[in-house]
């Protein structure tokens, strides 16, 4: 592109449609069981739309003539695969991440590994992705890792998926095998929350339906893979979605300028507005909106800016700005879906921190309540959970921190928990329910109160004169263990 | 607000996020600015970042003492324009040994005078993150990088362990010994680099522009001899062509380009329809199988 089509071209764009709608730029996750062929695939598609440069081809070739691992073939996925143990044991073990751009679109890849092991890998990369391509081999149909796949997307936010069913070479290109691991896959997806699920047949080592419409399948009409990514709308944008930034610093510099630093994750602020901080109540007047580049009269989701207030509000690093009306929620009861991603499994004796979008808060309590079943993807009570698995758990916060359910707000609605002991992300989740349970009071003590207590651990009692008096001694026993681990706590029944 | 195309400037605040959540979360940490077109954009950003405030943190350049002369000069005026506060490192004890690029093999030059010196400049300065401005679609193993990129004691990386990284969520907790190297270009292509170099209009080393510079070919490489300290093999004579640099490094393991593109239209042409990559000129990285990932290992950024 030379330097006036580009400018052409931010012309229009700087009129049609503000950048930060995402539209310019695609985030694509790749996964599935091991042995699939997601790097192959990869490959192939960077491979035939040319995203390949001469000098990696030449060191392609070579690498695959050396492994021979398909005869003369080209081993595409020597592309994805960069670390040695990965190139000597002929698996991926960490995503990989390829950039490639057509005409119409800037993709990002995000090619994550099908090894149980390294499930950690895989839900780092699809929490980066807007649209996963989950294969699978057409010999096989569905695996216990697909569905795993299938549900930690489903969990850290993916709404669009393709089914790609690869192999197909190897099934004689069969449509009712293609027709019968579709409807498999649909059954199973009806659990999830995805809005659009698209099915494809392709062949990954010949490239039939990647980005050359296959000669094999005349009973496939669709789109080929790379049709079909160039064309799909990434992410659905609520305009009127409420607005948030969480603060990620105080900022000060000459004239006294104090302002605060962060971006804005969801909705639209513009100079004048009134804000609040919902932990502490505060509000105040928006009076700059400030950039390098100039003061702006707007900002929308996605903008990193520093806003000046009117007035000198105490709030730092943690605390959510939002507009007056629709307020995150002060929690410090949260229930939640995560992902436990350590090797050591959940330990409640141990410290934890919940980090969200700035804010780092120590946890109280954590309890886990159910496992995902991934043979039958249905919640099954539990109360411990370990390395790949996804659980339901509720968790008590030392103090509130300023959160939103996922399902509303994906980035002030999710978290990572993080060990006190040596700051490593053992597991990362979503915000189901929250709740305010105990109000904030200026020395942060934790208030035990009936609703609170009721919602778990007196979840059995009723109303009977011996069934109150259980709550109270529960209340008192609750009270205890909190202080002895340094929490201060009053009882409010 | 400049206007940019809409995909830099969703790289563009993906990189102040970046920039921000690392401030706020590391108690020292520096820039590392190797004066090329990623450090100008790296440092571009990091002003965007903190304005109106200014830097939080120190830049740091690790010299090798082999740099190109108009990128010293570069780098000079710089952080003079912007006010700056700039360390420069020098492994002395290298420079001592004689170690240079054309005695020693690269992979020794450049553990001696680039690896081991970054190590000891972090240790002495005692920061526990480094900025740098690797991007994933450089190499195979910097495609593997995580934004946090965790590093154990003795700067170490382990691409088997490192940290989950979720969402925009950036835990920069450390454990004992640890230091993180931030890389807020992740996202960014050499593309990218260049167009956002156009649009925001940055002044970057005139060696990017093509000019007549004096050459020597060796295995196909050409050579530009920067000084008298280039050693010439039997019958190698400097001859004047037209060339320019896509990557700047130490001069003799630095290798140019054949290009008539002299202003920064013309190099986002050429770059988005280039054949090669970027680190074909980057001697270092073809020394062995899998030379930058063993690199990284032992502390190279």
């Amino acid at each position: 592109m030379t330097m006036a089509a580009l400018q052409e071209q931010v012309a229009v764009e700087g009129l049609a449609a503000p950048a930060s709608q995402g539209r310019g730029m695609v985030r694509l996750l790749t996964c599935g069981s091991v042995d699939d062929g997601k790097s192959t695939l990869i490959g192939r598609l960077l491979w035939d739309s040319a995203a390949v440069l001469d000098d990696q081809r030449a060191a392609i070739e070579h690498a695959s003539q050396n492994r021979a691992v398909n005869g003369e073939k080209i081993d595409f996925s020597l592309l994805l695969d960069g670390l040695q143990a990965e190139r000597e044991q002929g698996i991926t073990i960490d995503i990989a991440w390829r950039y490639f751009e057509t005409t119409d679109r800037r993709f990002i890849i995000i090619d994550s590994p099908g090894h149980e092991q390294y499930t950690r890998n895989m839900a780092t990369g699809a929490s980066h992705a807007e649209i996963a391509i989950l294969l699978i081999d057409a010999r096989h149909g569905v695996k216990r890792q697909t569905r795993r796949h299938a549900a930690i997307c489903d969990l850290v936010g993916i709404k669009k998926v393709v089914l790609a069913v690869n192999k197909m070479d190897q099934i004689d290109w069969s449509e009712s095998a293609f027709r019968a691991i579709e409807q498999d896959f649909r059954a199973l997806a009806a659990s999830f929350g995805f809005e659009e699920i698209k099915t494809i047949p392709v062949a990954a080592l010949t490239g039939d339906n990647v980005v050359r419409r296959s000669s094999h399948m005349s009973w496939y009409g669709g789109a080929t893979l790379l049709d079909y990514l160039e064309t799909v709308e990434p992410e659905a944008l609520s305009p009127d979605a409420p607005f948030r930034m969480p603060i990620q610093l105080v900022l000060r510099a000459a004239d006294d300028f104090r302002g605060y630093a962060g971006t804005v994750t969801s909705g639209r602020i513009k100079r004048g507005d009134r804000i609040v901080d919902a932990r502490s109540g505060q509000s105040a007047t928006i009076e700059r909106i400030v950039t390098m580049d100039g003061d702006l009269a707007a900002a929308t989701k996605g903008d990193a800016v520093v806003l000046s207030l009117d007035t000198d509000i105490d709030i730092s690093r943690g605390a959510v700005l939002s507009e007056t009306l629709r307020r995150p929620t002060n929690a410090d009861v949260i229930e939640t879906r995560l992902v436990w991603l350590s090797e050591s499994p959940f330990d409640p004796e141990l410290g934890y921190l919940l980090r969200t979008a700035t804010d780092l808060v120590p946890v109280t309590t954590m309890s886990v309540s159910a496992l995902i079943d991934f043979e039958t993807l249905e919640s099954k009570p539990a109360h411990n959970c370990g390395v790949n698995d996804i659980a339901d758990c509720r968790i008590l916060l030392g103090r509130p921190a300023s959160l939103d359910l996922f399902r509303e707000l994906p980035p002030t609605g999710s978290f990572v928990l993080i060990s006190a002991i040596d700051g490593a992300t053992v597991a990362g989740g979503v915000i189901t329910w929250a709740q305010s349970g105990a109000p904030a009071t200026s020395d942060n003590v934790l208030v035990l109160n009936r609703e609170l207590l009721a919602r778990g651990v007196c979840a059995d009692l009723g109303n009977s004169p011996e069934d109150q008096a259980e709550f109270q001694r529960r209340a008192q026993e609750v009270a205890i263990l909190l202080r002895s681990a340094g929490v201060p706590v009053s009882i409010e029944i | 607000m400049t206007a940019l195309v809409s995909h830099l400037k969703l790289l563009e605040d993906e990189s102040i996020h970046i920039f921000r959540e690392a401030a706020a979360q590391f108690r020292a940490p520096v820039l590392l600015y190797s004066i090329g077109k990623d450090s100008t954009v790296l440092l571009h950003l990091a002003r965007k970042a903190f304005y109106p405030a200014k830097l939080p943190f120190p830049l740091l350049h690790v010299d090798t003492t082999w740099k190109f002369h108009d990128m010293i000069a570069f780098r000079d005026r710089t952080v003079k324009e912007l006010g700056l506060d700039l360390i420069v490192h020098t492994n002395h004890e290298g420079l001592a040994r004689n170690i240079n690029p054309f005695d020693n093999p690269p992979s020794v030059y450049t553990d001696v005078m680039k690896t081991v010196a970054l190590r000891q400049a972090l240790d002495a300065g005692g920061f526990d993150a480094a900025f740098g401005g690797a991007r994933r679609d450089e190499e195979a193993s910097r495609a593997k990088e995580r934004v946090f990129s965790f590093r154990a004691a003795g700067h170490r990386w382990d691409p088997r362990l490192q940290r989950p990284e979720l969402w925009t969520l950036l835990n920069g907790r450390l454990g004992k010994g640890e230091t993180v190297r931030v890389f807020p270009l992740s996202n960014w292509t050499e593309g990218d680099v260049w167009r956002y170099i156009a649009l925001e209009k940055l002044d970057v080393v005139p060696l990017y522009f093509a000019k007549e510079r004096p050459v020597v070919t060796r295995d196909g490489q050409l050579i530009v001899v920067d000084d008298e300290r280039m050693q010439f093999e039997p019958g190698e004579k400097p001859e004047m062509r037209k060339v320019r640099f896509r990557t700047l490094g130490c001069w003799p393991l630095t290798a140019a380009v054949e290009s008539d593109a002299t202003t920064l239209d013309e190099i986002v042409t050429e770059t988005l329809a280039s054949k090669n990559s970027e680190r074909a000129g980057r001697l270092i990285d073809h020394d062995q199988a899998g030379a930058m990932e063993m690199k990284k290992r032992e502390g190279y950024f």
